[in-house]
């Protein structure tokens, strides 16, 4: 169930400037959280920013008790998270929101996660899950330059497929667009479902592929939230079937179709 | 929790003097995992329309030093879904219910209320005439004292429930719009509601918010909230009134008590503690037991015989 959990930060593994991943101790959050839902965490003692900050759960351990969060620093919020002494208290207010739809993949079945620079950031809990289920997933991941994806190495021993590499500049991987990637491979592979998180115009051109093809999808969609608990209705996103959705709760996790592009 | 926290504001009375704002506790129940809905004061609904109301396009919200700007625009399920869906739960959560109702026009205003009227448990009504983001009604109505009385004469002959007022901290001339408000019918003043504000990208020299200006809550407005209450409690003594803007701890709460405010609603602090109304019962219980005093006689404090007081143009 959703609770207001004390945290201790514990560690902080830096993969290149600016992107890191702050792993503390919340066994409660750990035991409850499934792939793809956040937690509103909060640094304590500030004034700015002064409300939480809604981050995926990248990875959690009933077992330890560790709950891992993938950050990139772009703000104050961020800035602090990655200055935290181990030791420190933080508060997280979770799980919160949907969760990625796993149960109902067969044994066997062959998926395709799909990440923009730091929207890599909920899947290595997804990767935990499909492996249970005995589920494959082939990774793409994009960003501007080799910098973007300098926690990569995060993924090496947990990718159970193949993995494909995208950059802007061509230092890493293919050059192009990691949506033009996934699409020449989708064309030949049968992926019963597209996993995807990344920056808006990474979102558009996949919906757009993904319509072509006719695949199946959940987007980790990224809204600014207030609370995070579907009360003070700032993170709406333009719906297909309604004026808005409420990503915290109707969402994070939302098939491309329910969302009013256009509206974007 | 004790009697002496219970506090009594006209027709209303209250165990304690702690209440959620409106537009910042939903319907009350999204907070049931984190506050005992029947150990606070009250709550105030999310604004409530006739029919449902989409709001505004996103972005809606921004965040600024101490606060946060906000132009949702009272997106709300409509008074016959709060009335079949909501309510009962409330209910039987044994929650103190205040329904906060907003309009368009005056007709808009009144049948919202005449749609509550026969309600089963509702404690008051909360009259929103000072929201700073919808094109009509809303603090339209609020920054004219000639308004607001015609407004609230209109709805006071609407509803024979306990009426609060709640007033806008962009009316030109607040005590004037309080006068008003009180001597058309209202039994309580709440005071304020959101300061217009509005936040730019540097970057794109565009607005923050798709509205274009927000309403400015949190801790960045307390500070003005305070001198408001104590403005409007020095010119209408022996009125009723309950303090909003920026309450995060329990200080910010006796400060609002000491400026005048019978009671206190805490707003933006829900959405970064969602437990925090439930705490500050708590934590005020402690203070009273401590002091054995009760929480109706930390009202007004700082009013008799200051030097602030004097100057503040005492009239009424």
């Amino acid at each position: 169930m959703r609770a207001d959990h004390r945290a201790r930060h514990l560690r902080t593994e830096r993969y290149g400037p600016g992107l890191f991943s702050s792993i503390l101790e919340a066994p409660a959050l750990a035991r409850a959280v499934r792939p793809g839902q956040f937690a509103m965490l909060e640094v304590p003692d500030r004034v700015r920013p002064y409300l939480r900050r809604a981050y995926s759960v990248a990875d959690a351990s009933p077992e330890s008790g560790e709950v891992e969060f993938l950050v990139k620093t772009i703000g104050a919020g961020t800035a602090a998270l990655e200055e935290l002494a181990g030791g420190s208290a933080l508060r997280l207010l979770g799980p919160l929101g949907n969760a990625f739809a796993i149960g109902d993949l067969p044994r066997g079945a062959r998926v395709a996660v799909v990440a923009g620079g730091i929207g890599a950031a909920p899947f290595p809990l997804l990767y935990r899950a499909l492996a249970a289920a005995g589920v494959s997933g082939d990774l793409f991941l994009g960003g501007r330059g080799e910098k973007d994806l300098s926690f990569r190495r995060r993924f090496e021993a947990i990718v159970n497929g193949q993995t494909h590499l995208a950059t802007d500049d061509g230092s890493l991987g293919e050059r192009g667009f990691v949506t033009e990637l996934f699409r020449a491979r989708a064309r030949r592979t049968a992926y019963a479902r597209v996993f995807a998180c990344g920056p808006m115009p990474m979102f558009r051109a996949l919906a757009k592929v993904i319509a072509e093809l006719g695949l199946a999808a959940e987007f980790s969609t990224e809204a600014e939230m207030g609370c995070g608990f579907g009360v003070c209705l700032g993170c709406v996103i333009p719906a297909a079937d309604k004026p808005f959705l409420v990503s915290c709760t109707e969402g994070p996790i939302l098939p491309p179709e329910k969302i009013a592009w256009e509206r974007l | 929790m004790s009697e002496r926290l219970a506090v009594g504001l006209g027709p209303l009375v209250l165990r304690n003097p702690i209440l959620t704002a409106s537009g910042t506790f939903g319907y009350g129940l999204e907070f049931a995992d984190f506050v005992g809905l029947a150990k606070i004061g009250g709550l105030c609904t999310k604004g409530l329309s006739l029919k449902p109301h989409a709001g505004n396009a996103p972005p809606r919200i921004c965040e600024t030093p101490a606060g946060m700007l906000n132009a949702i625009g009272l997106q709300n399920v409509g008074v016959e879904a709060f009335r079949k869906e909501k309510l009962p739960k409330l209910r039987a959560a044994g929650a103190t219910v205040i329904a906060n109702v907003w309009g368009d026009a005056e007709d808009d205003y009144v049948a919202v209320v005449e749609a509550l009227e026969d309600a089963e448990g509702l404690a008051a009504i909360e009259l929103n005439i000072s929201c700073p983001n919808v094109s009509r009604g809303g603090m339209l109505f609020g920054n004219s004292p000639e308004l607001t009385a015609g407004l609230v004469a209109r709805v006071r002959a609407a509803t024979g429930r306990p009426l609060i007022v709640k007033l806008s901290p962009n009316a030109p001339d607040l005590v004037a719009c309080a006068k008003a408000a009180r001597d058309a019918g209202a039994d309580i003043l709440s005071l304020i509601n959101t300061l217009v504000g509005m936040a730019i990208d540097p970057e794109t020299a565009r607005p923050r918010i798709s509205f274009g200006t927000g309403g400015l809550s949190g801790p960045a407005i307390k500070p003005i909230a305070v001198r408001m209450v104590y403005q409007v409690a020095r010119a209408l003594p022996g009125m009723p009134l309950m303090g909003i803007g920026g309450i995060a701890g329990l200080g910010d709460a006796l400060e609002f008590l000491a400026a005048g405010a019978t009671a206190v609603q805490v707003g933006t602090a829900n959405f970064k503690e969602p437990g925090i109304a439930g705490r500050l019962v708590a934590e005020l219980d402690a203070y009273c037991a401590a002091k054995s005093v009760a929480a109706a006689a930390l009202v007004g404090r700082a009013q008799a015989g200051s030097a602030a007081a004097r100057e503040a143009g005492a009239e009424g």
